[in-house]
């Protein structure tokens, strides 16, 4: 299993916002046991999916030289029948942030319907011991070039 | 991922509050990419391993005919991280109604030590849609050891 809950970037802006797609195929793993007689996404994949997004967006805001984990969560809400062969558009936007720590919001839309969302996400930042390695990722998983144009919050 | 993240429910009182422990492994599979050079259990799999928890809360005082889905997070906070190796104490204590949504407080450590304390709410559902009442009152019986081979 590669416990990544995007499958593509479709838009990222440095600072600001991050939008990306996510399908959930009857296939994924752990359906089987979420349910055996009702296929559905579990509230906390859809948590891991916004923390996801969002935490790249720091990361890219910050060229890849800092590392970031979540410590605090706030107003989370998510669908507790969210069915298997769901597509989701998962957005992250950044509300502050600066060389400690950020702040960000994310939501999910299916159908251009707002279906989960959390009202506040606290990143603690870390310095990133392998820069280049972490763009490496952006470039083979995120399907994204990255570039360095911006200045540094 | 077999997606169970109880191992083992070490005790409760019906309707209260659960007790239980999750074990991390360096073989769970969410570890390869959370991190690669720093493999930590993560967040939302403890809040995973909560939710669950609250589920056979749910199942112990029914008669295994209710089970919990989460719907919403007012606040968890995390303070530490649960490494390989790590055995994470969970327990979850119910907490009212409110708007129609079952409420619990639910905390997780390691050795003692305060790693994520949360506040959630959600569902109480029918099993039966979702799993055999059987086989989830088997369940229950290997979590708390309550199983013999013959």
């Amino acid at each position: 299993m590669r416990f990544l809950y995007f499958d593509r970037i479709i838009e990222i802006e440095s600072g600001k916002r991050i939008r990306a797609v996510k399908t959930f195929p009857l296939s994924e793993a752990y359906l089987k046991k979420h349910f055996s007689r009702a296929p559905l996404i579990p509230g906390s994949i859809l948590v891991e999916a916004m923390s996801q997004i969002t935490g790249w967006l720091v990361v890219y805001t910050h060229k890849c030289e800092t590392s970031c984990v979540i410590s605090l969560i706030n107003n989370l809400e998510v669908p507790a029948d969210l069915r298997a062969g769901a597509t989701v558009e998962l957005h992250g936007e950044i509300v502050e942030t600066d060389r400690r720590w950020s702040n960000c919001r994310a939501w999910v839309e299916r159908d251009g319907e707002r279906i989960a969302s959390a009202e506040r996400f606290v990143f603690p930042h870390f310095k990133e011991k392998y820069p280049e390695e972490v763009a490496n990722f952006y470039r083979d998983i995120g399907w994204i070039e990255p570039r360095w144009d911006w200045e540094t919050p | 991922m077999r997606y169970l993240l109880v191992d083992r429910v070490t005790s409760w009182e019906s309707g209260v509050s659960m007790e239980g422990v999750k074990n991390v492994t360096m073989s769970e599979d969410f570890l390869e990419f959370h991190f690669p050079r720093f493999p930590v259990m993560p967040g939302s799999m403890i809040l995973e391993a909560l939710v669950q928890l609250s589920g056979w809360l749910e199942a112990a005082g029914s008669g295994c005919e209710c089970w919990f889905l989460l719907e919403r997070v007012e606040t968890i906070k995390y303070y530490g991280f649960a490494l390989p190796g790590d055995q994470i104490e969970l327990r979850v204590e119910a907490a009212g109604e409110e708007e129609g949504r079952s409420r619990y407080k639910g905390a997780a450590t390691v050795g003692g030590e305060r790693k994520v304390a949360v506040d959630f709410s959600g569902r109480v559902v029918d099993l039966k849609d979702y799993e055999d009442p059987e086989e989830q009152a088997h369940l229950f019986r290997v979590l708390t050891r309550d199983v013999k081979l013959s």
